[in-house]
């Protein structure tokens, strides 16, 4: 089943003095249980796409479509409201809000859903442990390391039930056994929770963890190609 | 709500020196602010009273053409009965007559302008605090005959002391010139240098023989039970009686009345300043904070935090932090005030001068609960009004900020 579909996706900045064309008429289908992994030089226009599935920009031709429902066209404060309920985010930084606890971060993308005292509790201690920080829940951003905040960052986008996560080189700034570490983790989820999760990288050992990659040339969909990792699974 | 305070107090104190800083200067400016006024109130009301204890009282009745003439033809008609009226009036507590004519002083030295006030001493010493103004001599109450009270700057212009004789010549009631020969029995200071070089105090049963075969007077004195009710006194007044002005101290002495405003306008001066600081502080530090965390709300936003929740949280933050220090300024303000309306503040070293333009050199700050009252809702609405705009400002960050790689 597709649940984020973008159609003849274009993208040209500075239309009016010098345009760049990022995006040029990209069209995919993400399924359900995805392990998505774009990749591509840089410039290809991989932050691009990405902010177009998240909604956090507009394209300037073509739709972005997520569980059936048209978002490209969607007003501004709905469009929050849809964020909040259909789209996980994991950004290269600043993902945490700084004077509140891992555990308080990620209980607070629940309160802004409105969920009860009670879940909320209990799903940011589950999560917390599930990303293995279990014993860091009062710690602070900068009480932790960046591997260690990156999890806590998961597991936030996770606790909101979205449809799907979006990951903009979630392992930029680790190093690579953090790096390798957050892939487990965000791997788990993957295949024993189904949670669908799409990220760019330049990271070639993050690349070989992907089921589908997609390499992005100029803007453009140069390669889409379905791999078997059974071999990774081992984690 | 309850995470958004969270949020709003935790920011707070990320950059406790800034939060400080702007906590300190809110604090002081407003107990400054506050005091001043309370200072100027005080000034302002010591004033006011004193004018009206001393002299002035709460409201004054004269020929309509008495106080800009002078001339002692220009006398009460139909007094006895005025007097009477004011007996049998409860909110009238004590009044005084006074026979007052313009004329001249003669000394050996030379010849001045006077307004020569003739009154019935142990009645102005139950209707006005005159009597305290002596530094020097007696009261006219001591039985001798001809006796006259001068100013202090009149004896420092004219050299003269107690003991010395003094001529005075002015019109009687038929327009006849008469002088007569006073002696100097004490020396008198008010709060006003240029009132005690041109007045002169007689008493008016001598004053009354000089001037005419049966009594005459030129202006009533009354203390009444509430100054507010000065005005419904005189309107009462003017109503009952034809050939006669009856009128409030206000109407009586325009300066006390500019007084009154002028302490107004300077409140609402030292409030503006203190408000346009209050205003620039606030801008100042939270347009700072919200710079440093365009990305952190780009991330709050993209995540799905909406809009109203982010204005929320930074009204939350500025009005918390704004509102504590007024709050602290405000108190230590207000117990500033009480203790000093106690003990008074001394000016002592700043008043040398004060005391010849009319002025204390000891205040007592007063603040009405009516004042504090307007400050508050001021400094309140100028904080929502300030922290408005970096609220707005901050929903315009665009989520694409939290995306951004470097
Ligand atoms: N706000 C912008 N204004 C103008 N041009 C932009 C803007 N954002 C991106 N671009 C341009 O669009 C193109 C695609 O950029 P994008 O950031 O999507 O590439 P990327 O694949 O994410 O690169 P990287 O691997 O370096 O992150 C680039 O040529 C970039 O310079
Ligand atoms: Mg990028």
């Amino acid at each position: 089943m597709a649940i984020l579909q973008t159609k003849n996706l274009s993208k040209v900045y500075n239309p009016d003095t010098v345009p760049v064309h990022a995006l040029r008429d990209v069209s995919i289908t993400i399924d359900k249980g995805e392990f998505t992994s774009i990749v591509g030089p840089s410039g290809s226009g991989k932050t691009t796409l990405l902010n177009m599935l998240g909604g956090l920009d507009k394209p300037t031709s073509g739709s972005v479509w997520v569980n059936g429902e048209e978002i490209t066209s969607m007003k501004e404060s709905k469009l929050i409201d849809f964020r909040l309920h259909n789209i996980g985010f994991v950004f290269q930084h600043y993902n945490l809000i700084p004077v509140f606890t891992a555990h308080e971060n990620v209980s607070f993308i629940m309160l802004l859903q409105n969920r009860s005292k009670k879940e909320i509790r209990e799903r940011a201690d589950d999560l917390l442990e599930q990303v293995g920080l279990g014993d860091r829940k009062n710690a602070r951003p900068v009480q932790m390391s960046g591997g260690q905040q990156q999890r806590v960052a998961v597991a936030r986008a996770l606790a909101s039930e979205p449809k799907f996560i979006l990951a903009d080189e979630p392992t930029a700034n680790l190093d690579s056994t953090s790096a390798m570490n957050l892939l487990d983790i965000m791997n788990k989820m993957n295949r024993e929770q189904n949670v669908t999760f799409v990220f760019s990288t330049h990271d070639q050992r993050v690349i070989d963890r992907a089921r589908r990659v997609i390499t992005m040339v100029d803007g453009a969909i140069h390669k889409d190609e379905y791999r078997d990792v059974e071999e990774t699974a081992e984690n | 709500m309850k995470t958004l305070l969270t949020i709003a107090w935790r920011n707070i104190w990320r950059n406790p020196a800034r939060s400080g800083v702007l906590l300190a200067a809110i604090v002081a400016g407003l107990w400054a602010g506050v005091v001043t006024v309370g200072i100027i109130n005080g000034l302002m009301q010591q004033r006011i009273d004193y004018m009206i204890e001393s002299e002035i009282t709460h409201a004054q009745i004269h020929h309509p053409e008495f106080l800009a003439e002078g001339y002692s033809w220009l006398y009460i008609p139909d007094h006895d009965e005025i007097i009477s009226r004011l007996e049998n009036d409860s909110r009238v507590l004590s009044f005084t007559s006074r026979t007052i004519t313009d004329g001249m002083l003669q000394s050996p030295v030379k010849t001045s302008g006077v307004r020569i006030r003739g009154i019935d001493a142990d009645k102005e010493r139950e209707t006005t605090t005159f009597h305290e103004n002596l530094i020097e001599g007696e009261y006219l109450d001591s039985g001798m005959s001809s006796a006259i009270l001068i100013g202090q700057e009149m004896a420092r212009e004219h050299s003269m002391e107690i003991g010395n004789r003094v001529v005075l010549t002015f019109e009687d009631v038929n327009n006849e010139l008469i002088s007569a020969s006073f002696n100097i029995v004490g020396i008198f200071r008010s709060a006003s240098t240029d009132y005690d070089r041109t007045n002169v105090f007689i008493r008016s049963e001598e004053f009354i023989k000089l001037l005419s075969h049966k009594p005459v007077y030129h202006e009533i004195g009354m203390m009444l039970v509430h100054e507010d009710l000065a005005g419904e006194k005189v309107a009462d007044l003017n109503d009952h009686f034809a050939g006669i002005k009856a009128q409030t101290w206000r109407q009586l002495s325009p300066e006390l009345s500019m007084l009154v405003e002028l302490g107004g306008v300077m409140v609402i001066i030292i409030t503006m300043i203190i408000m346009a600081a209050l205003a620039f502080g606030i801008l100042n530090t939270m347009l700072m904070a919200l710079f440093e965390r365009m990305r952190e709300i780009g991330m709050l936003i993209s995540i799905g935090m909406s809009k109203l929740r982010v204005f929320t949280t930074i009204m939350f933050e500025s009005v918390i932090l704004t509102l504590t220090g007024a709050a602290a300024g405000f108190l230590l303000a207000w117990i500033t005030i009480g203790y000093l309306s106690g003990s008074g503040l001394n000016l002592e070293m700043f008043a040398e001068g004060a005391a010849q333009l009319g002025w204390d050199h000891i205040i007592y700050p007063v603040l009405t609960p009516g004042e504090y009252v307007i400050i508050i809702i001021v400094v309140v609405l100028i904080t929502l009004i300030s922290s408005l705009y970096p609220a707005i400002k901050g929903i315009r960050i665009n989520p694409l900020e939290a995306a951004k790689s470097s």
